[in-house]
């Protein structure tokens, strides 16, 4: 590991990880908050008027990818 | 700006700047910047509610009008009566249109490097400062403790946590869990407001960075999703907020909360 440490700089390595895997978690949430919100709609139109409610999920889903993101710039 | 840029990166702040002292508190950027939005909201509410009228109101006070009608309607919806969407209708309204025009200030081209101040920016958006956020979410929460103590007693208001059997051991450990979802929603506030500001600043530096010469153009699809999101995160404040008092009012203890 020291050998791998010299070489590659790990930091870049690691921020990279953590926002590719940190925002995967919440891309699929939104994903599958709009499949829901869209399958709900279709079978009966009214719902159409949750679209609020939607964006509320979507945000807090959204946190935890831009906490990933925000931690990037703790590591040095 | 491209040669300026060129070495190191984009200039990336995730906390507020320090500028100077006054009697041993520290005033940072965003401190200045909230106060100068907080003046500009309170005259323009007071020149906006000398043009509201019964009979409709014209020009920008009808903004005004709409948002506030709009935040009334959201509370109604959720409250349930339209007596207490009248009587906390004022507070949320208040953190509607603060968190907005913050948020929409914040994105404005003179905030940032072209005000500086011993090389530090003097200008930075009141939401992006994380004690900014934490403070209003703070209030936030206290208020909702406030409103439901007054509404139903602190006794029933604390069964909202105790709920069950008080002989049951399993009600305390529950209950104990439930009071510290408090601390969780109040974090989840404040980082939710202040994490979609920042980055978005920090999104915008990035993309104008990497545009080089044409770093104006390349901002802009980021700058108009920022709109959005300002205006995204301002009612998505306020409604959970609104979600958490009327847990909080509701006497039903089965009710599905809105957690995180």
């Amino acid at each position: 590991m020291d050998i791998l440490a010299e070489t590659v700089n790990t930091a870049v390595l690691a921020k990279g990880i953590l926002v590719g895997f940190g925002g995967m978690g919440p891309a699929i949430a939104i994903g599958l908050l709009g499949a829901s919100y869209m399958a709900a709609v279709s079978r009966n139109p009214e719902s159409a008027k949750f679209l609020g409610q939607l964006f509320v999920f979507v945000a807090m889903a959204e946190l935890f990818g831009l906490i990933a993101f925000a931690s990037i710039f703790i590591i040095k | 700006m491209f040669s300026f840029f060129a070495s190191e990166g984009p200039h990336i702040a995730i906390a507020p700047e320090k500028l100077f002292n006054i009697g041993g508190v520290t005033i940072t950027n965003s401190m200045i910047y909230g106060w100068i939005v907080c003046t500009l909201i309170i005259v323009a509410l007071i020149y906006g509610v000398k043009k509201i009228t019964v009979n409709g109101s014209h020009g920008p006070a009808q903004i005004l009008d709409f948002g506030v009608e709009f935040i009334h309607s959201t509370t109604a919806n959720s409250l349930g009566t339209q007596e207490r969407a009248r009587k906390y209708t004022p507070y949320f309204a208040t953190i509607f249109f603060f968190v907005l025009i913050n948020n929409w200030m914040g994105l404005l081209p003179f905030v940032g490097k072209s005000f500086t101040y011993d090389g530090t920016a003097l200008l930075r958006p009141f939401t992006a400062d994380f004690n900014g956020t934490l403070s209003m979410a703070l209030v936030a929460i206290i208020l909702v403790q406030v409103f439901a103590i007054k509404e139903s007693g602190s006794q029933q208001h604390l069964r909202h946590y105790f709920a069950g059997s008080l002989f049951n051991p399993l009600t305390y450990l529950i209950g104990l869990m439930e009071v510290f979802q408090e601390f969780t929603r109040l974090f989840s506030l404040a980082l939710r407001l202040f994490l979609n500001v920042v980055i978005g600043e920090i999104l915008i530096a990035i993309f104008a960075y990497l545009g080089g010469a044409l770093g104006f153009l390349t901002a802009v699809p980021f700058t108009l999703m920022e709109v959005f999101i300002g205006l995204l995160q301002a009612y998505i404040f306020v409604i959970l907020t609104v979600s958490y008092l009327s847990v909080a009012l509701s006497h039903s203890h089965d009710s599905d909360e809105v957690s995180a």
